[in-house]
């Protein structure tokens, strides 16, 4: 009986969690910070649900299943979330206003510079034939 | 006792995550971007991971587990397409396209630009009053890059893109004869490349 209140414990709190990225994802008014918001129960809550789980059936079988959901969650939900910020930088889905600083931006003006030199050092080649 | 403090912790934690997927499916509606849509679709997949584990843990069903590593999968799967859907200049990547075009190739200056332009019509169409706030800080590269076609590389660089777009494969022979056809070809609109004033 004490299991089931402690898995129930768990389960309210995933839920919790699920209703905190909710309401960060209806309030916050920026892409990437409602991204920030999302992420809590897709790796946390799941983790605990999937404790509340383990209390409740601790065989091999269930526990390492388990473990293969939260290994899987913990590997793709990064790979996902950066590319939708990706996704959602290079499209311009982002306040300017609300960013401190853009290390991106630097690091994409440099990318861009040191392909206009490559270029023009390529394109030299040919047209010094002519002239 | 425990009975109730059971029976209420499992009834809080179900109003709880349907609250969240109403707020979701709010943000699922509203969202300005499909990305933001997307999200809302990760939270809402998050929110029935959450319940269906509740209902593993309660009432003894462990033959859902598998369920689980299916919905983990389909989140990754769908938030990954839809943002390399969205993301279209991935297939954009400038050395891959440079031998396409041709082989005198600062002609790669046109794709920038006009990747660019469809950025800029974009923003064009969403937010107005946000798309000045957000050109400002992008206004410098665009002048930089402006400032650097006028250098005498590149005025060459127009009339090649368009004469061996339009002769086609003559200039793909990657030709160690850049002959005198080409010097004539140069020679003969320079002058149109200047008068277009790009």
């Amino acid at each position: 009986m004490v299991l089931d209140i402690i898995s129930a414990v768990l389960i309210f709190l995933g839920a919790v969690l699920s209703l905190a990225a909710a309401i960060g994802l209806v309030r916050f008014g920026d892409l990437l910070s409602r991204m920030h918001a999302s992420a809590k129960p897709q790796v946390l809550g799941l983790m605990l649900i999937a404790v509340a789980i383990a209390i409740q059936f601790p065989t091999w079988a269930t526990v390492t299943t388990l473990a293969i959901v939260i290994s899987f969650q913990l590997v793709t939900i990064p790979v996902a979330t950066h590319m939708v910020g990706r996704a959602g930088y290079r499209t311009k889905h982002l306040r300017r206003s609300m960013l401190y600083r853009d290390e991106l931006a630097e690091a994409v003006d440099r990318a861009e510079a040191r392909e206009i030199a490559w270029e023009r050092q390529r394109g030299i080649g040919p047209d010094h034939h002519d002239g | 006792m425990s009975e109730i403090v059971l029976h209420t912790l499992v009834i809080a934690g179900a109003v709880l995550l349907a609250a969240s997927v109403v707020a979701a499916l709010y943000r699922i509606v509203r969202g300005p971007s499909i990305l933001d849509r997307m999200i809302g679709t990760d939270v809402v997949l998050a929110s029935i991971m959450c319940g269906l584990g509740g209902y593993m843990a309660l009432s003894d069903r462990t033959d859902l587990l598998p369920v689980l590593i299916v919905l983990a999968m389909l989140g990754f799967v769908g938030s990954v397409s839809v943002s390399r859907y969205v993301s279209k200049s991935d297939s954009m990547t400038p050395g891959a396209e440079a031998g396409a075009l041709s082989d005198f190739s600062n002609t790669d200056w046109h794709m920038p630009r006009d990747a660019d332009a469809e950025d800029s019509a974009e923003e064009s169409v969403e937010g107005s009053a946000e798309a000045a706030d957000r050109a400002q800080p992008r206004a410098e590269p665009t002048s930089v890059r402006a400032a650097r076609p006028s250098d005498e590389v590149t005025e060459i660089a127009d009339p090649t893109y368009d004469v061996h777009a339009d002769s086609g494969g003559e200039g793909e022979g990657t030709g160690p004869d850049p002959g005198p056809d080409d010097a004539e070809h140069m020679s003969t609109e320079k002058g149109e490349g200047n008068s277009r004033g790009s």
